[in-house]
């Protein structure tokens, strides 16, 4: 008979089984969390802490075995990077090898580690605790692997949404692409709301181009201009004809004075008037000149000759979007700038004025609007009888976390990634095997992956508003009463900035001109605009403007443009601070960059006639604090204090200021 | 059996090792084309950022690739001097207090002014590995011409 207390062998052998098999899983599980990689590496890291010559805060360090995380609450993200890379804010190791190694540069002063973890910035899988699987490189079916430097930029974006994000030129050129290319014509893009971008208005197109010119235009605009904006919309022969007729048959303004004598038409004189109004500032010719109007180079292969001479008379009428100003010119004058233009920039013997065809079958016009709207012209041209119908293109909100797996990518063997959807979109929008109406726009390979950097900062789930660092532009300034007349007349805004509105051509902001300039000088100088910085190739354009309009403007502007801090300031110098000034002068190099009485650099104003020039309060201002009035000045900022910032304007409010030398004048013309 | 499903396993895992190696890894054209960019002109990224700035601070009077040729030079006395050629650099504090403070406070003349109040501490880090860049590039290949 058996002992009923002790098992069968058989069961005996069965649980010495089952406890032998547990033991090898345990210790399998045991063994490998022993030997997972964070751990090897910290074992590594304490080995390393020893050849560290500066361990000032290695006692805290030394302690860290276990895994290390920050927990962004806010962001649902749980980063243990820190884990292995155990050195990053700790400048001791700025020379260790690399999973320890500091984080370069100064970036972990502005964004520390326990407010924005790591994958804020880098992407990657941050709960992962070993190499591969935080997804250092892609890896399948992870969506976001870390970003390689030359994209990171792309989640700068994410926060940070003002245009010109500091520390971030990629991502700032970028965005600065996506204005000059009209993107937000066709696309909403958040961040972009307020940007518009429009191409010239086309209902009086009939008189305006040659009818060749709209047929090579259409096919291909960059054939003709280079520089062009408008992308090709590959539009096929016959779209083309009935756009052309389209387009053609828009007449709603008569050219002005169409009876101009043009066997008078002087093209010396116009040349010499192309000169002097200065229009190599906004137009290019050859290559050479401003962005902001089209480039003139081939002009005469495309515009009508009554036309242009109507455009360069009043351009505001048949253009009130244009940035163009309307020069004070006489009727003569403007025959021979319109003789010099069409005659010295063309290619062909254009001479033959075309008959223009009949281009008034209403058929063809109507088709030529269904082609027209189809397109989606109507995003950047103003069409007569056309009311503008919304954006043609889906929004880009939230473009960044589109399924990489549900994008088209044509026959290109790439990796399937947003960025790479996106960049080959930009620079191949017809190619990637579904129907697409997004014009060629002509890209380089590295301007798509730069607008790239900037769209790929736009998530669909946005961030909470505690991590949002916006700008947001103040209502749009517009100048009114006499003042806005004689503004709107010389388009100050195309190239001046008043209240957050207008272009960047010009160097300061125009809010506090008032305080700034002596209402002489301003006078003075709308008459008869110098140059004050010498090697600034853009110059205010001569705008042969009567006495009174220039009065009024200063006027306004000793009223209006004013900042009382700089009107306050105690402009009673004593001959000794005037002294001391001088000496600062020569000791700070000032010379270096600003001309004197013929000697010093061309990078800043001549400072022969401050005296007559600028007002004290804005120099003392100025010299100060530099890049609180001009972000990113040539004016370096030397830290003077307010003694000698008031005796450096004592000097310079001295210079020219008897026997007043008239701004220096005359247009160089070195053109 | 067992030796059998042991021989399957293997032969299992060498076919799946294989077909990991077989196809080209595809291609990242986004990528690819920044740094195509980055290494026609032959910089870092750290290095690009500080050619931006050195391009619209220093480029006036040290010239586009530093060699003391800018438009301003001719007016300088003494002229700036040839950064491609210049010890000093190697030593990045060096480089970092003329950048910050100007030329005046490592004793030469004040004609390099202090820049540490215009620029950020990042801007001057890039800033400062692009000047001593300039050293290193001189040697080997000259400058492709910027764009």
């Amino acid at each position: 008979m058996r002992d009923p207390q002790t098992a069968p062998p058989r069961l005996h052998m069965v649980f010495a089984g089952l406890g032998l098999g547990f033991l090898a899983i345990f210790s399998w599980v045991f063994l490998r969390e022993q030997g997972a990689e964070w751990r090897s590496l910290q074992a590594r890291f304490r080995g390393v802490q020893t050849t560290v010559k500066n361990p000032h805060q290695l006692a805290e360090a030394a302690g860290a075995q276990g895994l290390r995380q920050v927990w962004l609450a806010d962001l649902g993200r749980v980063d243990r990077c820190a884990t292995c890379h155990l050195g990053i804010d700790d400048p001791a190791f700025a020379s260790a090898s690399a999973p320890f190694r500091t984080h370069p540069g100064t970036w972990l002063a502005t964004h520390p580690v326990e407010r924005f973890g790591c994958t804020a910035c880098h992407d990657g899988q941050g709960e992962a605790t070993d190499y591969e699987h935080a997804a250092h490189q892609p890896i399948p079916h992870v969506e976001r692997a870390m970003r390689p430097l030359e994209t990171i930029e792309a989640n700068c974006g994410s926060c940070h949404r003002s245009l010109d994000p500091p520390d971030a030129p990629r991502l700032a050129a970028g965005r600065r692409l996506i204005v000059e290319s009209g993107c937000v014509s066709c696309h909403d893009i958040p961040g972009f709301e307020r940007m518009r971008f429009r191409g010239p208005a086309l209902d009086s197109l009939g008189y305006k181009v040659r009818a060749e010119w709209v047929q090579a235009w259409l096919k291909d605009p960059k054939a003709y201009l280079p520089s062009s904006r408008m992308g090709n919309f590959r539009l096929s022969q016959a779209e083309i004809t009935a756009l052309q007729a389209l387009l053609l048959s828009q007449k709603a303004q008569a050219p002005l004075d169409a009876a101009v004598d043009w066997k008078k038409a002087d093209t010396v004189a116009g040349r010499a008037l192309f000169g002097e109004l200065r229009c190599v500032s906004c137009h290019a010719v050859g290559g050479r000149g401003g962005t902001m109007g089209p480039e003139l180079t081939r002009i005469g292969d495309k515009v009508r000759r009554e036309w242009l001479f109507s455009f360069l008379k009043d351009p505001h009428r048949e253009q009130p979007d244009t940035a163009m100003l309307q020069y004070r010119l006489k009727d003569e004058e403007v025959r021979d700038l319109t003789a010099f233009l069409l005659d010295e920039y063309k290619t062909g013997g254009a001479e033959a004025e075309t008959v223009l065809a009949s281009y008034q079958d209403p058929r063809a016009v109507q088709d030529g609007q269904t082609v027209f709207v189809r397109h989606g012209c109507y995003g950047c041209h103003r069409l007569a009888g056309l009311s503008e119908t919304g954006k043609i293109g889906p929004s880009l909100a939230g473009v960044a976390d589109r399924d990489p797996d549900q994008l088209p990518y044509g026959r290109n063997v790439v990796r399937r990634t947003t960025d790479n959807y996106i960049f080959l979109k930009l620079l191949l929008p017809d190619a990637l095997g579904t129907p697409s109406l997004m014009p060629t726009l002509g890209f380089t390979p590295v301007q798509a992956a730069t607008i790239t950097v900037a769209l790929a900062g736009l998530r669909k789930a946005d961030l909470p508003a505690s991590r949002v660092v916006k700008v947001t532009p103040p209502d749009p300034y517009r100048p009114q009463g006499r003042f806005g007349e004689i503004a709107t007349r010389y388009r100050c805004l195309s190239c001046h900035r008043i209240g957050g509105t207008g272009g960047d051509l010009s160097t300061v902001p125009l809010d506090r001109i008032g305080s700034q300039l002596q209402s002489d000088y301003l006078v003075r100088y709308l008459l008869n605009p110098g140059a004050v910085r010498v090697s600034v190739e853009a110059r205010m354009p001569v705008f042969h403007m009567p006495p009174e309009e220039a009065r009024t403007i200063a006027d306004y502007a000793a009223a209006t443009f004013l900042d009382d801090d700089l009107d306050r300031y105690d402009a009673r110098f004593t001959p000794a601070e005037a002294r001391r000034g001088e000496q600062l002068y020569r000791q700070l190099g000032c010379v270096g960059c600003h001309q004197m009485d013929m000697q010093g650099g061309y990078v800043g104003p001549d400072l022969s006639n401050t005296g007559t020039r600028l007002r004290p309060g804005w120099t003392a201002a100025w010299l100060t604090a530099p890049e609180r009035y001009k972000p990113g000045t040539l004016q370096p900022d030397y830290g003077l204090t307010a003694a000698d910032a008031r005796a450096l304007t004592a000097y310079l409010t001295t210079l020219g200021a008897h026997g007043a030398a008239p701004p220096a004048g005359g247009p160089a013309g070195g053109q | 059996m067992i030796r059998r499903c042991v021989v399957g396993l293997l032969v299992g895992v060498a076919v799946a090792g294989c077909r990991r190696a077989a196809p080209a890894p595809p291609a990242d054209p986004m990528i690819e084309a920044i740094r195509a960019e980055e290494q026609a002109a032959g910089l870092t990224y750290a290095q690009a950022h500080g050619k931006h700035l050195f391009d619209h601070y220093c480029a006036t009077c040290h010239g586009e690739g530093g060699a003391g040729d800018g438009q301003n030079a001719s007016n300088l006395s003494p002229p700036p001097p040839d950064l491609t050629a210049s010890k000093s650099l190697a030593d990045a504090a060096y480089t970092r207090r003329v950048i910050v403070e100007g030329s005046a406070a490592v004793g030469r003349s004040p004609l390099s002014p202090p820049w540490g109040r215009s620029l950020s501490r990042q801007q001057i880090e890039y800033l400062t590995v692009y000047c001593q860049a300039l050293k290193k590039k001189s040697a080997p290949s000259p400058r492709p011409p910027s764009p």
